[in-house]
């Protein structure tokens, strides 16, 4: 079987790099809230993709939560799929702020705006330090209000191996909204990353 | 005597990577710190001339460096170097005294042009 833990080293470097794709997420966030955004450290975690459900279930089983998975697909065969889940209490307010009105059309457009904000900058960012770039499917609503999400999770996560897990707290002037997002890679491209990694190291 | 620079930042990538990209024509010895409170460790007991500062870091953070930096009256150039790029918080490590704000990642040309304009270099 291959090995796809990573090292210390490893492990480092992509944190540094996910901590410069948030910085422009939440910079993209703050100027488009017109708020401030207080940035803390991302947790970041390497699971088997496997464990993924199991590890939402405590937090987000039972709640009004979504999730918005998008594709993508990089050069040299990096590719992925993100999931950004959150609690629609959340999504409500920057609903709010955003001046959606409240029914599911808008709902639906809402989500799939803040999945562009906070995703496709993320990885855009993301892909920029890995001299790579990524481009990406139709965001998909993959469960809301009244779904089994748990189930949904299952069923996404069966197709990978690895999952980054990055949690984020963005922590606006007037609330906090948490959410946590879910990077799923197959086995391929994690060696693929790792090597990035590895290149992106050996340069420092 | 050459300058001593502290490079404070709780990523070694980021440190690693401060310390390729200063321009070869920076005279000076490098110490490291990983978080804000061995920062101002450093900070006070020994003489630096110059900080590059991370922002978001464990511990203490690079507003809560500035802010002792600035109660304390210490002496020294902070350039600032952070993924948090919003303009408030270029605006806030500015009041706070900062000299420069660097976006991460950080290279040479980035670091050349700020040390140049401020006689670093």
């Amino acid at each position: 079987m291959t090995d796809l833990s990573f090292t210390e080293e490893q492990r480092d470097c992509l944190q540094e790099l996910i901590n410069v794709a948030m910085g422009l997420a939440s910079d993209k966030l703050a100027r488009f809230l017109n708020t401030f955004v207080h940035l803390q450290v991302p947790a970041i975690g390497l699971v088997s993709a496997a464990e993924i459900p199991e590890q939402f279930r405590g937090q987000y089983q039972g709640l009004n939560s979504s999730m918005i998975s998008l594709g993508f697909f990089g050069d040299g065969g990096l590719r992925g799929e993100t999931i950004l889940l959150y609690q629609l209490d959340n999504a409500g307010k920057i609903a709010a702020l955003l001046g959606y009105d409240d029914d599911a059309t808008s709902e639906a457009e809402m989500l799939t705006d803040i999945s562009s904000i906070l995703t496709t900058t993320f990885l855009n960012g993301l892909a920029d330090q890995l001299e790579n770039s990524f481009s990406y499917a139709a965001p998909r609503i993959i469960s809301s209000r009244d779904s089994d999400f748990i189930s949904k999770l299952e069923q996404t996560a069966f197709h990978w191996q690895l999952a980054l897990k990055v949690d984020i707290r963005y922590e606006l002037t007037d609330y906090s909204f948490d959410c946590n997002m879910i990077l799923l890679i197959p086995g391929e491209a994690v060696l693929k990353l790792k090597t990035i990694l590895d290149h992106v190291l050996a340069e420092f | 005597m050459a300058l001593t620079a502290l490079i404070c930042d709780d990523s070694l990538l980021a440190r690693n990577q401060m310390k390729k990209s200063l321009p070869g024509a920076f005279d000076a010895e490098i110490v490291t710190a990983t978080n804000g409170l061995e920062a101002l460790n450093v900070l006070r007991s020994q003489e630096i001339g110059v900080v590059f500062l991370d922002l978001t870091m464990p511990e203490l953070d690079g507003v809560g460096v500035l802010e002792a930096i600035k109660a304390e009256k210490m002496d020294v150039f902070v350039i600032v170097v952070s993924a948090d790029i919003q303009p408030e918080m270029q605006k806030r490590v500015m009041d706070l005294g900062a000299l420069a704000f660097i976006h991460k990642p950080v290279n040479t040309d980035k670091l050349s042009a700020v040390m140049r304009q401020y006689g670093l270099i």
